[in-house]
């Protein structure tokens, strides 16, 4: 994302203030510092380090699930006992025959991505305290269960841990295998985060409901990132045990589930070298002072509450010197409707989109009460009315929020009604929000190429190894966003954070985001709100282009005067059911109309 | 051995539901499940032994301490851990800044009074018997609080303003309702019965640091099941969870009891995650 | 504190507020004087209730707002009940599980314990309708009724000020009739109110004076009396762009 910041770099910038090397500097700084570490560091900070790399592997995966996703997995060290008994426990060959330790770690990872799914599988269901509490509950039985089944896992009195064979079963070998994990954990994890997968987990996180009209299908995507985490975390308990040199489920307490959860946290949402820095932290913190040992979770928790209070954005933020730069505060959003044309172009005739006696209430409420409606592509269709008379709930009807008790929506042969909503983004609905709905510490382009996530060929796994068709449809969505974002007039402000945006610039990031879709069928709901007289003038000209473009727009709002200048049609809802249908000319001499929607 | 099996069933499932309601007393003032429930019912644990055995106060001054402890946990709490984070509840941000807390209490516990579980003492002079005060001490605290929190609710003013942010917090506000008082008052009120509960069962649970632990997720099972809020649900399902614990532990022993409590609570959470007693929530564009 | 005969009960200059950081009103100046009934009119979306939840402390705002020669900045909603100023909200979001009684005592929390009797009967004087269901809980009662209810809820302040958003909304014509002629005894009791209203002939045939808010700002000020009033608030509703004017 840095290349476009560049263009605002004076030009006489030195090499080391150039995004780029800022960016990777603590990379380099990091990598110097752990692979010469043998060369000047004790036996005793080897250890450590050794133990930073470890704790780091499982969270570099956890940080995919809390960071990335908003999954809060506080229990994930019952992946690590799991990773570590049955590591020690086939290596050891006190039940089965011997197997060889990278085997035994091969077969940990795989048990360990099975059961991540299962302690995961509540996030689909459950809010978010209630998985909280029960991946805590995961923990405490796992744990339960090592110190109860004595003749596997030796209970109280433990099994000892795998030995690698040479080079690494001495410390430094020891030290290097678990840095060459971490490494790898970590590659791994920030090609998922530069990928159409990371972004469509913060928008999982963040922005659900847009994350859905995008058509991503949370299931899958989530299941994907507890396979992964699932697996580091067990190999992450194979080195562990191996660390450990004997491993007893005391070692395996709350306290140190806590310790990964909060590496995440304190190294920032939707970063991976804050958490990194975090896990860091937290594994040499207590070793500076001997007496901070007993308080060491204490003084976890205490900078828990102080990052959550003061810091939300944790050490990323701190870190993240890009977008302390002030930004110009008289900008002025210049669309170029023009630029619809290689957006939108239509390959085939998109059909008409059209609501049959549609009903839906709730509890005894009828929000829409037999409403029929026809949406000609190519055209501006406004949907008018006083407050509850069930616009935006005919939205959510069309994107698949609600389903109507009664009557269905039809796109072409396609019962919408019927489908998901991620099936209904790819029949090329999009939408945008009454409250824009976006990734706030996501930059503006990430928020927008969410948009096109559906357009993407590669899969999780080719995304993860950094594959080519990874980098194919990075650079295809990048290069469509950018296109978005100038069709807007947003492109100088790409590489900003989305919450630095003002209102009114979001409205328009979330065009660009439903444009992604190519739509053939595009949902506003109150665009103009919070938009000033000539910023509601020139999305005005940009809806009506992208109608000419062949898109047809529905378009709920407020300010009469947009929806008399650029409506081809309108709709005037009350109560639920049509009042009135017609021409703008027509509706705007309607007396019964003007009675219902202004009053009198 | 029946009689036995019911009697500490009930008890720890009275000990539940108390954390249960201090959960559903703290979510209805402020539609945040607060992770330091279950560090109340520590606190009333740990206070009780410490103020009776270590410090020689008398039995009813060390239960009242007792319980102003857990009224003071409980409006900390609300200050540090729930009104910083109210205006971005879909951040979620109370689930960090709540177990963050729990866990400063708990560790502070386990520093200052040790990590091993100490003995709490017998509160009432009397003789041990089949039916022991350890059994129906929480029974009593139970229905105490049961009926204490119906008069309160049903018969007095403050307790219709703890209704009114209850259902509508928005319209209480408008109406002139002190609600951030209001607020404060609930947390202090689940403070005093979380510590109540660690109090009355404070010969079954001993003062230990880690019940904190143990409370929060079993005090928590009544709440999911019997739906977020409903106290007559807490406290059914706080029963049945004690029976269902003590019966397994009896049939299957002690970890396979957890085992099946555990796998019970999730399924049922999965087939029905509104729980048993609760209606499902409405929109969310 | 005392406010002389010429000067405004309620005095709104330069008010701007919204949510977050969609600002949605901006530069409102609005006077209600004693005594006075003042209706706020304007096109869905054009931010009247916005005007009143700032007014009432319910939103935070920018700018000056003074009450009977008091200065509400920083004021929740709490202490501008206290100085007088009510805001009966819209959708009439009464307590639906507890009884009229109860709602009507919840009104009267910051008064002395001794004087909420009286003060509820007093406002169930004005709705005789809901005094009869008086044990019955809330929810029982029908739209209209609940929004009685509402209207009684702040009534039992005796506000100086009583502020009511869209009070008819989903009532039937006779219910909104019944409304009105409380608030017509409002007025002639000496209560001021502002009244967001949907019904503009009915709200123009009660009320003194009125302000059309449409996007954002305020464009017309006008007395009822003044003649073609009802055009020119369409006028100012479909205005295009204010500033081609």
């Amino acid at each position: 994302m840095d290349m476009f910041t560049s263009g605002a770099r004076p030009a006489r910038a030195s090499f080391w203030s150039s995004p780029a090397i800022t960016a990777a500097l603590p990379w380099l700084v990091l990598a110097a510092i752990a692979v010469a570490l043998p060369l000047y560091g004790s036996g005793y900070w080897g250890v450590i380090a050794t133990r930073a790399c470890v704790y780091w592997v499982l969270v570099a995966g956890l940080n995919l699930l809390v960071g990335f996703a908003g999954q809060l997995a506080i229990g994930w060290v019952a992946l690590l006992t799991l990773g570590a008994y049955i590591t020690a426990v086939l290596s050891a060959a006190n039940v089965l025959p011997e197997v060889h330790p990278y085997l035994a770690l091969a077969i940990a990872a795989i048990a360990g991505a099975l059961f991540g799914v299962i302690v995961g599988l509540p996030a689909l269901r459950l809010r978010t305290f209630y998985f909280a509490i029960t991946t805590l509950g995961f923990a405490t039985i796992v744990r339960q269960i090592a110190l109860a089944w004595a003749s596997v896992t030796g209970g109280g009195v433990g099994v000892p841990g795998p030995v690698f064979p040479p080079p690494f079963d001495s410390q430094w070998g020891f030290y290097y295998l678990c840095l060459g994990f971490a490494a790898i954990c970590t590659w791994m994890t920030v090609n998922i985060a530069n990928s159409r997968f990371g972004r469509a987990l913060t928008a999982i996180r963040d922005a659900e409901v847009a994350a859905e009209a995008s058509g991503i299908a949370k299931p899958r995507l989530l299941i994907l990132v507890f396979l992964f985490s699932g697996a580091t975390a067990a190999i992450a308990g194979g080195l562990f045990a191996s660390l450990q040199s004997y491993i007893t489920p005391d070692a395996f307490t709350t306290e140190l589930s806590v310790l990964f959860f909060i590496g995440v946290l304190i190294g920032g949402r939707g970063s991976i070298i804050g958490p990194l820095l975090g896990t860091i932290l937290l594994t040499v913190l207590p070793e500076f002072a001997a007496p901070l040992v007993a308080w060491s979770t204490f003084l976890y928790a205490v900078l828990l509450l102080v990052i959550v209070l003061v810091i939300p954005g944790g050490i990323a933020e701190l870190l993240d010197f890009k977008n302390r730069k002030p930004l110009e505060t008289h900008r002025a959003l210049v669309p170029r409707p023009e630029l619809l044309k290689r957006l939108l172009a239509q390959d085939d005739d998109p059909g008409t989109l059209t609501l049959e006696q549609v009903e839906l209430h709730f509890g005894g409420v009828r929000a829409i009460d037999g409403l029929d409606l026809t949406i000609l592509p190519g055209q501006v269709h406004g949907l008018i009315g006083p407050n509850g008379s069930g616009k935006t709930t005919t939205l959510n009807v069309i994107s698949g929020y609600y389903n109507p008790q009664r009557g269905r929506a039809v796109l072409k042969d396609a019962v919408l009604t019927q489908l998901s909503h991620h099936r209904r983004a790819q029949l090329r609905i999009a939408r945008t929000f009454q409250t824009p709905r976006i990734v706030g510490e996501a930059s503006v382009i990430e928020n927008v190429m969410i948009g096109g996530t559906i357009d993407g060929t590669g899969s999780f796994f080719e995304s993860l190894f950094a594959l080519p068709r990874h980098w194919q449809d990075e650079k295809k969505l990048h290069e469509t966003a950018m296109l978005a974002l100038s069709a807007v007039g947003l492109e100088s402000l790409a590489g900003v954070r989305a919450d630095r945006l003002q209102h009114s610039e979001l409205r328009f990031v979330e065009i660009a985001r439903a444009l992604m879709l190519r739509p053939a069928f595009v949902l506003l709901d109150e665009p103009a709100a919070g938009l000033s007289v000539e910023e509601i003038r020139r999305l005005g000209a940009l809806v009506v282009e992208m109608a000419k473009n062949g898109t047809g727009v529905l378009l709920v709002e407020h300010h009469a005067d947009l929806i008399f200048d650029i409506c081809d049609h309108v709709t005037v809802l009350n109560l639920g059911k049509k009042l009135a249908a017609g021409t703008p000319a027509e509706i705007r001499s309607h007396r019964e109309v003007v009675s219902a929607y202004l009053g009198g | 051995m029946l009689l036995s099996i019911v009697l500490s069933g009930v008890a720890i499932g009275c000990v539940y539901a108390l954390i249960g309601i201090a959960y559903n007393v703290m979510f209805s003032a402020s539609r945040v499940f607060s992770f330091t429930a279950g560090t109340l019912g520590m606190a009333g644990g740990i206070l009780g032994a410490l103020f009776i055995l270590k410090l020689g106060l008398p039995v009813w001054a060390g239960f009242l301490l007792a319980l102003a402890g857990g009224a003071i946990l409980g409006v900390v709490t609300e200050i540090l851990a729930v009104r910083p984070v109210l205006k971005s509840l879909d951040q979620h941000l109370y689930v960090l800044s709540t177990l963050a807390l729990a866990l400063i209490v708990q560790q502070f516990a386990a520093i200052e009074w040790g990590t091993d579980a100490q003995p709490f003492p017998r509160l009432l002079n009397i003789e041990r018997n089949s039916f022991d005060q350890q059994f129906w001490l929480p029974m009593v605290a139970c229905a105490v609080t049961i009926v204490g929190l119906e008069v309160l609710y049903r018969r007095t003013l403050l307790g219709h303003a703890f209704r009114a942010i209850a259902e509508d917090n928005y319209a209480a506000r408008a109406l002139g309702l002190p609600e951030r008082n209001l607020r404060m008052a609930s947390y202090a009120i689940a403070g005093v019965i979380g510590a109540l509960s660690g109090f009355a069962g404070g010969q079954m649970l001993l003062a230990f640091f880690d019940n904190a632990t143990l409370l929060t997720f079993y005090g928590f099972v009544p709440v999911a099941l019997g739906g977020m809020g409903n106290n007559r649900g807490a406290v059914v399902a706080g029963l049945v969870l004690g029976l269902f614990q003590q019966a397994a532990n009896f049939l299957v022993g002690g970890v396979f009891s957890s085992v099946a409590v555990f796998a019970a609570f999730i399924l049922v959470l999965l087939a029905r995650p509104e729980g048993l007693a609760g209606v499902a929530l409405g929109r969310r564009v | 504190m005392p406010t002389s005969a010429g000067e405004p009960l309620l005095r709104v200059a330069g008010l701007s507020s919204g949510y977050g950081k969609i600002g949605v009103l901006r530069g409102i100046d609005l006077v209600v004087g004693p005594n006075e009934v003042v209706a706020l009119l304007g096109p869905n979306g054009a931010g009247k209730t916005t005007l009143l939840r700032a007014v009432s402390g319910l939103l935070p705002w920018s700018g000056t707002v003074q009450f009977d020669g008091r200065d509400l900045s920083g004021a929740g909603p709490r202490e501008a009940a206290k100085a007088g100023l009510v805001h009966v909200i819209e959708g009439h979001r009464i307590f639906t599980q507890q009884s009229v009684y109860d709602n009507l005592l919840l009104g009267a929390y910051d008064l002395p314990r001794g004087e909420r009797a009286a003060r509820v009967e007093e406002a169930l004087d004005y709705f005789p309708e809901i005094a009869e269901k008086r044990h019955e809980r809330a929810v029982a009662l029908s739209g209209g009724q609940q929004q009685m209810l509402a209207v009684a809820q702040g009534l039992v302040r005796r506000p100086k000020l009583l502020m009511l958003d869209e009070p008819s909304a989903g009532l039937s014509p006779v219910l909104v009739d019944r409304v009105f002629v409380v608030v017509r005894r409002l007025r002639e009791s000496g209560t001021a109110v502002l009244l967001v209203e949907q019904l503009i002939e009915k709200a123009l045939a009660l009320a003194n004076r009125v302000y059309a808010l449409a996007r954002g700002s305020i464009v017309l000020e006008a007395n009822t009396g003044e003649a073609d009033l009802p055009n020119r608030l369409e006028r100012a509703y479909f205005a295009t762009a204010r500033s081609n004017d």
